[in-house]
């Protein structure tokens, strides 16, 4: 109980900052100084005050991470069910086999050279973080989906001439929720992960974007004179990934006992 | 089943593995927009000179064909010269290698028997404050970048206390070790907390499991019967999870890399990427393939070594 409560408070402060943040962020932007100790926590790289970054900087990392996982589902799961549900061994085959070859490759090395290809961009960075994300959700999916296939039960649907609707969709679909339920947190925590990495690396969003991790990475040649300009950002991505692992951690037991 | 018969199994598999990834990096680099020709050329874009720079790159022939050239100057660790330098791309994969494998080498030093103990020591008090603290802090740290936690170290560390040299900037490893405590702490927070909850969940199931039953009731003792009996058994999982982090360590740390400003493969990995120097792109993932697929055939046959059972053939 107690932990939950810890985790909870750990992603509340990052995910309202990320959220609610924008709105309170002044139209003008005001410049001076860079690292210079104007405003509460001083000013960055290039005189912007920090603590409006700060308040401008959580929504690309959560949206994304959102997003990007949202998307790895809505692909990986009904990739994952057909390659479990094919008929011809040669089709499952034909799905599987290609993730395995993106999955030896490292997931960084993916990004940099999409990222080189495509050019930069938010969406981009969406599309990547789903395509290293999704064969996890695929082998997941599919591995489950053919637990549920070998059961009696789907197999006295069909014989009862249930439509393929009912047997493939709403049976398995039902079914399998619990185990995807599961592994929600840790694919949450996988796509903020690669998000915030991204980011940091410089691929996806501009750099002098208002963004947690573009913040840490562009206010380094700070950090001697305005600490909080790298250290806050960074704090906020901790805790949030800290949060996110406690919750979920905590519903996983929940859903096992 | 013997061990060779599967090693033999498990190697041939590993080659068309390599093949794979090699032949899909050499196309998605071949993919990558801007054309060396035209940028080395620079202020003198004059159509003869361009043509004459992509004959001399061997640009002009079409992709299949410097494929197939590429592909057999492999095995002689010939990975072809880079496009901006003109040196060849083994010299810049020499350079990174050593400072990639020196952070990897101490890191897994570190690692291995930090996580067994952990692991091991929540496991036997299962269920105490002991197991719950390890437990929530290993599940807490997990997942954090380690981007985030390495500029928070430096501050700390490096800035505000002065403990530690912020990065390593310049810095020779060996003569100044201070430089790699920080990026040690990095690299070791994940793998850690991953591998102690695998061992931790290993040694639990494998204390209950009837041979152990089985072995007390014999009267060996509990010391044995833990370390020499239990402890194999439930390293079998964790070995799969060592080889994912052995493997994360010698092609994907880019980002402690850029952090501390270790001069190793993911340095060389990004400056390529962003000079557009594609030999030395593919030359890097030719090496990341290798090493992805040896590292995950040794943990096999080590987990075949440790718990010879079916499903770790399959």
């Amino acid at each position: 109980m107690k932990r939950a409560g810890i985790g909870g408070v750990l992603i509340a402060v990052p995910l309202a900052l990320a959220l609610l943040g924008p709105l309170f962020v002044p139209e003008d932007v005001t410049r001076s100084a860079p690292f210079m100790p104007v405003g509460l926590l001083g000013t960055d790289f290039v005189g912007r005050d920090t603590w409006h970054q700060v308040l401008a900087g959580g929504q690309t990392v959560v949206l994304v991470a959102l997003l990007a996982t949202a998307f790895s589902y809505l692909v990986g799961v009904p990739y994952g069910v057909v390659a479990a549900t094919a008929r011809l061994r040669l089709v499952d085959e034909l799905l599987m086999r290609p993730l395995d070859v993106l999955l030896a490759v490292p997931s960084l090395l993916v990004l940099i050279l999409v990222a080189a290809i495509t050019g930069q961009g938010l969406v981009v960075l969406v599309g990547i973080v789903t395509l290293v994300n999704f064969p996890d959700v695929a082998r997941l999916s599919r591995a489950t989906a053919l637990e549920i296939a070998g059961r009696p039960a789907l197999e006295a649907m069909r014989m009862q001439g249930e439509s393929w609707w009912q047997t493939s969709i709403v049976y398995t679909g039902r079914s399998m929720l619990r185990t995807l339920a599961a592994d929600l947190g840790v694919r949450l925590t996988a796509a903020l992960y690669l998000v915030a990495s991204a980011s940091f690396l410089g691929v996806g969003v501009p750099p002098g974007a208002a963004d947690w991790a573009v913040m840490v990475d562009r206010n380094r040649g700070g950090l001697f004179l305005q600490p909080w300009a790298v250290v806050v950002p960074a704090l906020l991505i901790i805790s949030l990934s800290i949060g996110l692992n406690l919750v979920f951690d905590r519903a996983l037991r929940k859903v096992r006992t | 089943m013997n061990l060779a018969s599967y090693a033999a199994r498990r190697a041939a598999l590993g080659l068309v593995q390599v093949l794979a990834v090699v032949t899909l990096v050499f196309f998605l680099v071949e993919a990558l927009p801007g054309d060396a020709a035209v940028a080395l050329a620079g202020d003198n874009p004059d159509p003869a000179r361009i043509a004459q720079i992509r004959a001399a790159m061997r640009l002009d022939l079409p992709a299949a064909e410097r494929f197939a050239q590429w592909l057999a100057g492999l095995p002689r660790l010939d990975f072809g010269e880079s496009l901006v330098s003109g040196r060849p791309v083994a010299q810049f994969l020499f350079a990174g290698i050593g400072p990639t494998v020196v952070l990897a080498v101490l890191t897994l030093v570190l690692l291995l028997p930090i996580s067994v103990l952990v692991g091991v020591l929540a496991a036997l008090r299962e269920g105490s404050l002991l197991d719950r603290a390890l437990t929530s802090v290993s599940v807490a740290l997990h997942s954090i970048p380690e981007f985030a936690l390495a500029v928070v170290l430096i501050a700390v560390f490096g800035v505000q206390l002065a403990w530690l040299p912020p990065t390593a900037v310049g810095a020779d490893v060996l003569a100044e070790p201070a430089v790699l405590v920080l990026p040690l702490v990095v690299l070791l927070a994940r793998p850690i907390c991953s591998i102690s909850r695998l061992v931790r969940a290993g040694m639990v199931d494998a204390l209950e499991s009837d041979y152990v039953r089985h072995a007390r009731r014999l009267g060996i003792g509990e010391t044995r019967v833990r370390f020499a009996h239990a402890l194999p058994n439930a390293l079998a999982p964790a070995v799969q999870q060592v080889a994912r982090t052995t493997d994360w360590l010698l092609g994907g740390v880019i980002v402690v890399e850029a952090v501390f400003v270790i001069p190793g493969l993911g340095t060389v990995l990004v400056d390529s990427v962003a000079a557009r120097d594609l030999p030395v792109v593919q030359g890097l993932a030719v090496v990341f393939a290798v090493t992805t697929v040896a590292v995950n055939l040794l943990a096999d046959l080590v987990a075949f070594r440790l718990a010879p059972r079916a499903e770790v053939i399959a």
